[in-house]
């Protein structure tokens, strides 16, 4: 299945691109995807995702078809044709 | 409420035949204290349009001199204004433009100590700090004097806005429960982004005030200038968050 990646902020610089579409298996989780992500970009784009442990970064927001996605991404099974957004924090100045 | 004299009602003629706003909207808006934390990129033309649509009152606060690197994006300074402070380059410009508000300036930037009188004197805070330390004390200080919040952000060629309401919305802090590691002060963007960020901003704010319908409540607005795309990101509340969760 085919899924839509659209990266913001410092996030898309790191990817060096704003969207890509991803192959994935089906009934791939969210955390799976991001994972996949991950290890695929590495560097500053893996920096930006997780923490020295591993786990996803608290700050990160990630909306699935518009809606901010909460609780564990483990639970959260990605569908054909997935719009999802990656966003790291922005401010002002 | 301030009644509306016919000096205002020449002013604002245009926008009192919005829809939904009319002379009770610009009564609201006369009678409001609005504060802008920072006066730069964003947060001048924010100020800048607040002061166009005759809010009663601007509390500025932003501390230091006007740099160089400022200019491409903070509208109410001007190059004469080099290393003289940023808040009597932004009085002066928003008095000459609109003499009928009352404009103050604070000469300095939000701290732990000055953070609750600071949002105490205001009726809505905008949000246009670079620092996220300064950020979550404006969104605690809000939550706890349940006073509006409208939180804009902007990098490169994108920004978001997004106005929380405590009781209504939840905070900064469900969205970002500590400083972002990776943040830096210093970052890419072009000035026409700010003001266009800095315009949507003030255009919820206005909405907030004036009682108009159409506010994004639990709603990040997203604008992608390389595009020109906007969406609309759905926002949860953090049931668990420290700042606006139960206690």
């Amino acid at each position: 299945m085919k899924v839509t990646f659209a990266y913001t902020g410092q996030l898309a610089g790191a990817a060096g691109t704003a969207e890509e579409e991803v192959e994935l298996e089906v009934g791939t989780s969210l955390a799976a995807a991001l994972a996949k992500l991950t290890a695929s970009y590495g560097g500053k784009f893996a920096e930006l995702l997780v923490d020295g442990s591993g786990a996803t970064r608290s700050t990160l927001l990630v909306a699935l078809n518009d809606e901010q996605v909460s609780g564990d991404y483990d639970e959260v099974t990605l569908t054909d044709g997935a719009n999802l957004m990656v966003m790291t924090p922005i401010a002002g100045g | 409420m301030a009644e509306l004299s016919d000096q205002d009602r020449a002013f604002y003629e245009w926008q009192l035949d919005v829809p939904g706003f009319g002379e009770a909207g610009q009564e609201k808006l006369r009678s409001a204290t609005a504060l802008v934390s920072r006066i730069g990129g964003l947060g001048g033309p924010l100020a800048f349009s607040l002061a166009a649509a005759g809010i009663g009152k601007l509390i500025l606060v932003h501390g230091g001199d006007l740099k160089p690197s400022d200019l491409n994006r903070q509208i109410l300074m001007h190059h004469g204004a080099l290393d003289s402070p940023r808040t009597e380059a932004a009085r002066e410009t928003l008095q000459r433009f609109n003499p009928h508000i009352e404009v103050e300036v604070v000469a300095e930037n939000f701290t732990e100590e000055n953070a609750g009188g600071l949002v105490k004197r205001a009726d809505i805070v905008f949000d246009c700090a670079p620092l996220f330390e300064e950020r979550f004390l404006m969104n605690r200080e809000c939550v706890r004097q349940s006073k509006p919040l409208i939180d804009c952000a902007m990098y490169n060629l994108e920004g978001q806005v997004i106005p929380i309401v405590p009781g209504e919305t939840g905070c900064l802090a469900c969205l970002y429960p500590e400083v972002p590691p990776h943040w830096k002060r210093r970052f890419p963007v072009i000035g026409a982004v700010s003001a266009l960020i800095a315009n949507i901003g003030a255009l919820e704010g206005i909405k907030l005030l004036s009682g108009m319908s159409g506010v994004n409540l639990n709603q990040m607005i997203y604008f992608d200038a390389s595009t020109m795309q906007i969406r609309k990101i759905a926002l949860k509340k953090n049931p668990d968050c420290e700042v606006c969760g139960p206690r």
